[in-house]
């Protein structure tokens, strides 16, 4: 069982360091996974699209940091925003896993993906709440955008 | 040759740093990172926008580092990212799919997706809380959480952006993906005139007291007539970077916070009034510089005589470092060219009296 890397690693950056720490124990009580590259750290730079003329520009940098493994020749790659080395090592360590074909822990990252996204729905139920409820106490101004929607 | 090279200064200096301790000393209380982190998040956002560095915990760490001072913080920051290499730059991010948590137009009421105030000081009353100084921090925090855990989860839908629906009518200009490679202002020094992509990431790391006092000026009447915030967002953004051994697939690395602004102008256009949109956009929520930034922007696309439609004027004079930099440089010794000057004005009262 498989799963797509961008889904993997956004559960994974997403998670608990302890959750994810304890994923890639689960491996290392078979595997000896070998760290290729040593979680360090870098720069991101993030590019943008604006808008406006369509064109991209540069908003500013993140720090991330980056790991490397191999278990048994397969390689597992994590880069994670933020400086924590050793969530960054078990991300790589499970990618190795998965690119391997022998992670077991596939029904934990969905219970955790579950958790976070319910998280972000509830945070964002308390968001649409200031969602402001107009009362025209005029007539109605002829251009609003709710033409649009109703088009 | 104007600078001398002069000595006696190092065990003065020495005990200068030490006496910066003293005055960080007058408590036995502590600021806690994650307090600052937390509590604190408008001024970390400022200092990240500012030094052009999304890391909010290092930020943070800076700003307690230096008694809070803006300018120390961002020069902290920038000082350590230059010594980081950059092995990534981010998939191209679209803020129109944003995880909005705050969402305005003054140029409509009815927006599609609604209008969103999210999180806002807009609304409260100016007066000082003496009640919060003794607020119970731990009993803040399991409120909100139970608040949070009693909500019934709302489904995420990215909300069209105010003026994809203007464009659609024809009312602004549509411009096809412009795929170029932006200029980065942090590897190359500027030349004007400048590109569009400089223009932004110049003014995004800019200080925010700058960026608005140009706008402000335009306002007052140094610019075009009084534009319209068509829309202002603040949310989140995911970030993705190419994952290398598979270039087809990309790697999550986390979300950051975004202020971003687009507003209208009227101009002239083939005898008839189009709109034109002028951008903004900067990390965290610092809203007040992202419209300054838009209305800057749209002066610099117009030009004029006025000091916010001058690129260079604008882009050459907003960088915290840079201009904080340059001021402090009047603190160092200047003895011999002010014995200079000096000299000079004696000379000449000596030939008056003469």
């Amino acid at each position: 069982m498989t799963m797509e890397k961008r889904r993997l690693s956004k559960i994974l950056a997403r998670a608990d360091g302890c959750d994810v720490a304890a994923l890639s124990a689960e491996i290392q009580k078979t595997y000896s996974p070998v760290i290729v590259k040593e979680p360090g750290k870098t720069l991101a730079m993030i590019k943008m699209r604006e808008p406006a003329q369509q064109s991209l520009f540069y908003l500013g940098e993140v720090i991330v940091c980056e790991a490397v493994v191999e278990i048994d020749g397969v390689q597992g790659v994590a880069v994670l925003m933020g400086d924590d080395a050793e969530k960054t090592l078990d991300m790589a360590i499970i990618d190795a896993a998965m690119n391997k074909g022998v992670f077991g822990g596939m029904d934990t990252l969905l219970r955790l993906e579950k958790e976070q996204d319910s998280r972000i729905m509830r945070e964002n139920a308390m968001h649409l709440k200031t969602m402001v409820n107009f009362q025209s106490m005029d007539q109605e101004a002829p251009n609003d955008l709710s033409v649009f929607e109703k088009a | 040759m104007a600078y001398v090279a002069v000595s006696g200064g190092k065990e003065a200096i020495e005990e200068s740093i030490k006496l910066l301790d003293y005055y960080r000393s007058g408590t036995d209380k502590d600021l806690a990172i994650e307090a600052i982190e937390n509590k604190l998040s408008l001024l970390v956002d400022r200092v990240m926008g500012e030094a052009g560095l999304y890391a909010r915990t290092y930020a943070a760490l800076a700003l307690r580092q230096c008694e809070g001072s803006i300018e120390e913080a961002v020069f902290l920051l920038r000082a350590y990212r230059s010594t980081l290499t950059r092995n990534y730059y981010s998939d191209t991010v679209d803020a129109g799919e944003m995880r909005v948590v705050r969402r305005i137009s003054a140029a409509f009421k009815d927006i599609i997706g609604g209008q969103i105030l999210g999180a806002t000081y807009d609304y409260t009353h100016r007066l000082i809380d003496f009640e919060t100084g003794k607020e119970d921090p731990t009993a803040l925090r399991q409120a909100m959480h139970k608040a949070l855990a009693e909500q019934t989860p709302e489904e995420i839908v990215p909300c069209p952006r105010v003026s994809e629906e203007l464009a659609k009518e024809g009312l602004i200009d549509r411009h096809s993906p412009n795929d170029q490679s932006p200029y980065d202002v942090t590897a190359n020094i500027l030349e004007f005139p400048t590109t569009r992509s400089a223009r932004l990431q110049t003014m995004a790391r800019a200080d925010t007291g700058f960026v608005s006092g140009l706008a402000y000026s335009a306002l007052r009447g140094f610019g075009q007539e009084h534009p319209t915030v068509g829309e202002l967002r603040c949310g989140y953004v995911e970030l993705y970077v190419p994952f290398l051994p598979d270039e087809k697939e990309s790697l999550y690395i986390g979300e950051i916070l975004i202020t971003e602004v687009e507003c209208f102008n009227a101009v002239d256009s083939k005898d008839q009034l189009k709109l034109a949109v002028g951008y903004g956009a900067v990390l965290g929520r610092n809203e007040t510089k992202a419209i300054a930034m838009a209305v800057v922007d749209r002066e610099l696309d117009n030009g004029g005589p006025y000091p916010a439609q001058n690129e260079e004027f604008v882009l050459m004079h907003g960088d915290s470092l840079e201009m904080n930099g340059f001021i402090s440089h009047l603190k160092l010794p200047h003895y011999v060219t002010f014995q200079s000057k000096l000299d000079a004005v004696r000379k000449t009262r000596r030939a008056d009296n003469e």
